[in-house]
């Protein structure tokens, strides 16, 4: 089977869906190639085990190799991480945005992103977490917060209509959560956008120096080929280097894979005296970021017994006493902007990724669990539970000693705008390819210190804006534009010096 | 769907390496030398308890008398989208 487009898409996660329907809607004919299905949220059942495996890559299984070792969950299918992240909403910080422009010549200001963060915010109904439906896991640490002085705040969230089912991570059972598979992905469609889900990608197809399709296999009707002058490719931090090793794009920088950052993440429990019910509310609503120059930001997580279970740092008789109390039960999270830097190599088709904590990172974990129990104590807990062996206290915590999972992956491709730097350019371009696009978090350069997927739905929006060669868009070198037909679509080629 | 269907699927739709892992952990902490051995190995132990203890909490009855009822969740959101003609 072999189709033709203006523009192929490849995944329909944070970056492809986003850059699909604005494509689309600027006219362009554009295919959107997804590896997972679409999920119907009637099967979304609120029990963890089940909806990992339906909902993530793995499982929710994918880890790093390195020390410690980290569980890096995924999401898989139209919507992609969107479909199981918690909804937390953050514009790029103005200070992150300065160290772009300082260390990689990147253009990017908040005045130039302000257009592309307010269409994404209206798209998926940003909107600040009310307190009462943030539940009383947020209130408790609010109370300690308070106590303490430290600056706190209730999180902004793409939700509308949320009753505060508790499982945003296991699939939102009442679609409250307005990720890309039910917001940008009906927007496609609607504009004329062919959707293909279970279309894993093997490779681009490079002639000449330049992209000019990609090869697929389809779940049902087997082999497919797209043809088109422009690809993009929104495979995620982990998937998009592997492709583009698979696909043998040339990599004159030499940095492909490399540069992985993450924010690797633990939690603390606490037992109240009073009734939580952790899982009745928002989970992430409430954020602590007294801290965040540091690199440590605590934020809210919660869910139901069995995920609750699964990460209560207990065994034996102490586990089971403290689940006995679970409506009694708080929980709150401390995420870290690392320092540390991974790598993603592939090996036969699939990543293998590979992270070491660094002596930073580990002092920043060391003083965020000690200023978690504070937050706790400050709240009144009878009993915090910290992810650490037993005996072992926060400041005295070994790298071995982590409990750590890990979310928001960036900077596989990352982007540079001085020459011959990066993976991609300013403009997204993957550089030593032309017609090739990078549209996910690969591209964003440095740990943000807060949840990315806004940033990335930002600079996708701005990928479609420079594509449809829009006013205002960046300043490339536009060596030729490949114009439809009809003269409504003027995609620029951008040419990237190496 | 019982807790052990659904733990059997996250295990099957786990990488071969985690899945063999964690077989290999319930193996283990379903037997009284199995238990003893990953006393000694606490990541081990605690890796093995998270696995059990999210089978047991994923249970109906255990999880609904802890406050938690998924059907009732699942439903409530299903009636929801209906009524208001959500995705």
């Amino acid at each position: 089977m072999i189709e033709s487009a203006d523009v192929c898409v490849v995944g329909a996660g944070a970056g492809g869906a986003v850059l699909a329907a604005e494509l689309a809607e600027g006219g362009a004919r554009v295919t959107l190639l997804e590896q997972g299905p679409e999920h119907d949220a009637d099967r979304f059942s609120a029990r963890p085990p089940e909806m990992m495996a339906r909902l993530y890559r793995d499982a929710g299984q994918t880890a790093t190799l390195g020390s410690p070792p980290i569980l890096l969950p995924v999401g898989r299918g139209l919507g992609g991480t969107t479909l199981v992240n918690s909804g937390t909403c953050f514009r790029t910080p103005a200070h992150v945005l300065e160290r772009w422009a300082s260390e990689f010549a990147l253009d990017l200001d908040e005045a130039s992103l302000e257009p592309c963060f307010e269409r994404v915010e209206a798209a998926l109904s940003v909107a600040e977490v009310a307190p009462d439906l943030a539940g009383e896991n947020a209130a408790v640490a609010r109370r300690g917060a308070e106590r303490l002085g430290w600056s706190h705040g209730y999180l902004r969230r793409n939700a509308r209509g949320c009753v505060g089912s508790g499982v945003c991570v296991f699939g939102c059972p009442t679609s409250a959560k307005q990720h890309t598979g039910i917001t940008y992905i009906p927007r496609a469609r609607a504009a004329g956008a062919r959707i293909v889900t279970g279309a894993d990608v093997r490779r681009v197809i490079v002639r000449a120096g330049r992209a000019v399709g990609v090869e697929a296999h389809v779940r049902g009707p087997g082999a497919m080929e797209v043809r088109a002058p422009v690809i993009a490719l929104a495979c995620g931090t982990i998937h998009t280097p592997v492709l583009l090793d698979r696909s043998r794009v040339p990599d004159p920088s030499g940095e492909r894979g490399r540069n992985l950052s993450l924010h690797p993440a633990t939690a603390a429990f606490a037992l109240m005296d009073h009734e939580v019910d952790m899982a009745r509310g928002v989970p992430q609503s409430f954020f602590v970021d007294e801290f965040a120059r540091e690199g440590v930001m605590l934020e809210g997580v919660a869910g139901p017994p069995a995920y609750a279970a699964m990460a209560l740092p207990l065994t034996g008789e102490r586990h089971r006493a403290a689940m006995a109390s679970y409506r009694r039960l708080a929980q709150f999270g401390l995420m870290v902007s690392d320092s540390s830097r991974g790598r993603v190599r592939t090996v036969g088709r699939h990543p293998v990724i590979r992270y070491d904590l660094c002596a930073e990172d580990l002092g920043r974990f060391r003083s965020g669990l000690a200023r978690l129990r504070e937050l706790f104590d400050a709240a009144g807990a009878r009993e915090v539970y910290l992810p650490l062996p037993p005996g072992v206290e926060p400041g005295r915590a070994g790298v071995g000693d982590l409990k750590l999972m890990a979310f928001h992956p960036l900077g596989t491709a990352r982007a540079d705008g001085r020459a011959g730097r990066g993976v991609t350019d300013g403009a997204l371009a993957v550089r030593g390819v032309r017609g090739l696009y990078v549209a996910d978090g690969s591209v964003v350069p440095s740990a943000l210190g807060v949840n990315p997927q806004l940033t990335i739905m930002a600079l996708a929006t701005r990928l479609a804006d420079t594509l449809l060669d829009r006013p205002g868009t960046p300043a490339v070198n536009r060596a030729n534009t490949v114009a439809r037909a009809n003269g409504h679509l003027n995609t620029k080629e951008v040419l990237c010096p190496s | 769907m019982s807790a052990d269907t659904g733990m059997d699927a996250f295990l099957r739709a786990a990488p071969v390496t985690q899945r063999t892992g964690m077989r290999a952990l319930l193996a283990l902490a379903s037997r009284p030398r199995g238990r003893r051995l990953l006393d000694r190995v606490p990541l081990a132990e605690q890796a093995a308890w998270s696995l059990l203890a999210m089978r047991r909490y994923d249970d109906p009855g255990v999880s609904r008398a802890l406050g938690w009822d998924a059907a009732e969740v699942a439903a409530r959101g299903r009636e929801l989208r209906r009524a208001e003609g959500r995705p």
